[in-house]
């Protein structure tokens, strides 16, 4: 259990389904590639249908499965009737993409405007459709375009914060803070499971979770945001 | 596989494009008609959005949901395609919505206008490592076939995919006009996947074909599939959807099509398209091509025919994914826990996949459930007529008749 990935025998104690929403071609899917294979493809092409990597690491000596579902940006279609709809790419995968999902990742491109201010119709989307305790991040990707930058983060915080989510600025294509991110969303989500259980417990060692704390106040920047998470957090 | 220097023109038979039958006279006559009317939409299309056929696309929404313009949009210059998309710094911010622009009103050309700039993302990011497409006017061209194929196809519009299956007839077809002709062939063929209702997409009946199939030839893999939460088979999704173009190399996928094409080959798809409803029954009786002129796959639908012919037949495509499932499923029952192990069993077989092969395997896929299918129906000794059936269909030879049209004047 020292090796951070698990081979393929290994017990695993927890699978975590994570999701990957957002517009198309904001970088979904090289997040993924780079989290999952620490990979980023220069022939990236678009998704169809729904696509999944699976990455297992350690959180607190515990072997932690998790399972990034990445879909179809397509943000609007039609109808036999001829009206617009709007969401999934395709509306019939909707129910079993989020289906399960523990966590959930908003992605826009910072370079691009619309993007972010679609999330809040990707938010409501997600919220119409999981389960209500699910952790989102908002992720602000293709912070290496730095100079095309057309959300400044104030905007992205501000949303964020209004809307209780964790927040994070990253670049697929160097790397930056892509681990950092899905390990966030991760450690989130075992705190909250493992508290849960400890709860059900009654009694149990709470120092798993506070070694736990320390990493999510290290790596989340606005972690006091979230009113949900503060008595843990603040 | 056909010969490069006549795949297009090989294409636009097993697609339906043309009358075997038919002489060179009548299939230019034909062409010269298409090519007109293709300039026409594109033109209709041109007028509602200057872009189209200029040469230029754009990634970036034009129209907001309601019809109002958004001004200056973000628009791919003409220089850099193989860099990806630069945009002009000054354009940042710029895009607003123009508020003294003219709304649209017709909801059709909103939705239209909506999707311009998802065809411009993923032409960027269709079959990029071909040198076919460092040429920036072969983008446009993917971008002006798709722009005015949705304009055209309402229901469908467009819809992610579309780019993959659009790309190779650009490719093996010079003339603009030809290639969206050949893409609107493709595309009746499987438009069906890409209409959306409320709250289901087409495919998904194929999806569920894939699982009545699988529960036939393999209960037991489909049971386990079932019980890892794959019971809706999406896993499929997008091999039936672009038509296993991600799952094998370009050259690859191209043969593959035209083997399956040839397979399913009907010698009265073009009139089957081509006609309206008027034609009367003596009519289309005349013309009843003899049974071998049919495709392997398609004279054994042909055959059981009888027996169901009020719901069209399934597709090739179907059966592919099912040997391709088959031929995993001692590792798929062994080692799928969840449904991310399904996916990745299932590309590494991607990569080593023949195209002959899983074809042929398909085929016997076929017959087996077929058969299946038939003993369930009825215990009738049925089974020693699909044996003669087995035996002259043994040998895989694509049915030479219809795809050897007669190309000489």
């Amino acid at each position: 259990m020292s090796n951070l990935y698990g081979d393929y025998n290994q017990k695993i104690d927890y699978v975590f389904k994570v999701v990957l929403i957002g517009d198309s071609a904001v970088g979904k899917t090289q997040l993924l590639a780079r989290f999952s294979r620490n990979q980023f493809n220069v022939d990236s092409k678009a998704t169809i249908g729904v696509e999944f990597q699976t990455k297992t690491l350690i959180i607190d000596n515990k072997t932690v499965k998790a399972q990034i579902w990445d879909t179809a940006g397509q943000e609007s279609g039609s109808m036999y009737d001829g009206s617009i709809w709007w969401g999934l790419g395709y509306r019939a995968v909707t129910s079993a993409y989020y289906r399960g999902a523990v966590g959930a990742m908003l992605v826009y491109d910072m370079t691009k405007r619309q993007s972010f201010d679609h999330m809040s119709r990707w938010l409501e989307e997600l919220r119409g459709h999981a389960d209500t305790n699910i952790v989102i991040m908002l992720i602000g990707n293709k912070c290496d375009l730095g100079t095309l930058r057309a959300v400044p983060t104030e905007d992205a915080q501000e949303f964020a914060q209004r809307e209780n989510l964790f927040f994070m600025e990253t670049s697929a294509l160097e790397s930056t803070n892509v681990e950092t991110a899905f390990l966030t969303i991760l450690t989130e989500i075992y705190r909250l499971i493992s508290k849960k259980t400890l709860t059900a417990n009654d009694e149990a060692d709470p120092g798993g979770s506070s070694g736990l704390l320390k990493g999510t106040r290290i790596i989340v920047p606005n972690q006091d945001m979230n009113d949900k998470k503060g008595g843990c957090c603040g | 596989g056909i010969h490069p220097s006549i795949r297009g023109e090989v294409w636009e038979f097993l697609l339906g494009c043309y009358d075997p039958k038919s002489t060179f006279e009548e299939r230019d006559e034909i062409r010269q008609r298409r090519r007109a009317q293709y300039a026409e939409w594109k033109e209709e299309c041109r007028q509602l959005f200057p872009l189209v056929g200029s040469g230029r696309f754009i990634t970036a929404p034009v129209i907001t949901d309601d019809g109002r313009p958004i001004q200056d949009p973000l628009v791919l210059l003409e220089n850099n395609p193989e860099n990806g998309v630069i945009v002009p710094p000054q354009d940042i911010g710029a895009a607003s919505i123009n508020n003294n622009a003219p709304k649209v009103t017709d909801k059709k050309v909103i939705q239209w206008m909506l999707t311009l700039h998802q065809i411009g993302l993923d032409v960027i990011r269709t079959d990029r490592t071909l040198v076919f497409y460092e040429n920036k006017e072969n983008l446009s061209k993917l971008w002006d076939i798709l722009a005015v194929y949705a304009r055209r196809d309402i229901d469908v519009g467009y819809g992610q995919g579309m780019s993959d299956l659009c790309s190779p007839m650009i490719i093996l077809l010079n003339d603009e006009a030809d290639s969206f002709w050949c893409f609107e062939r493709l595309m009746r063929r499987l438009r069906g996947n890409f209409r959306c209702t409320d709250n289901t997409v087409g495919v998904e009946a194929q999806l569920n074909n894939l699982a009545l199939i699988t529960q036939v030839i393999d209960p037991k893999l489909h049971q386990h599939i079932e019980h890892i939460g794959g019971g809706d088979y999406l896993f499929a999704f997008r091999m039936l959807m672009v038509q296993f173009r991600r799952e094998f190399s370009f050259c690859d996928s191209l043969y593959l099509w035209e083997m399956m094409w040839a397979l399913e080959y009907d010698p009265n798809l073009f009139w089957l398209y081509e006609e309206s409803e008027e034609t009367s029954p003596e009519e289309a009786k005349a013309r009843l091509k003899s049974i071998r002129h049919y495709g392997k796959y398609e004279r054994e639908n042909m055959r059981n025919g009888a027996k169901n012919a009020e719901e069209p037949p399934l597709p090739i495509s179907i059966f592919l994914v099912a040997s391709v499932l088959k031929e995993k499923s001692a590792t798929l029952l062994q080692q799928a826990r969840g449904l991310d192990d399904v996916v990745k069993i299932l590309n590494d077989t991607n990569g080593n996949l023949d195209a002959k092969k899983a074809c042929m395997a398909a085929l016997k896929l076929h017959k087996k459930y077929l058969k299946k299918v038939a003993e369930h129906e009825s215990n009738f000794a049925t089974s020693s007529v699909l044996l003669l059936h087995c035996m002259c269909l043994s040998i895989f030879i694509l049915n030479p008749n219809p795809v050897q049209p007669n190309l000489s004047r």
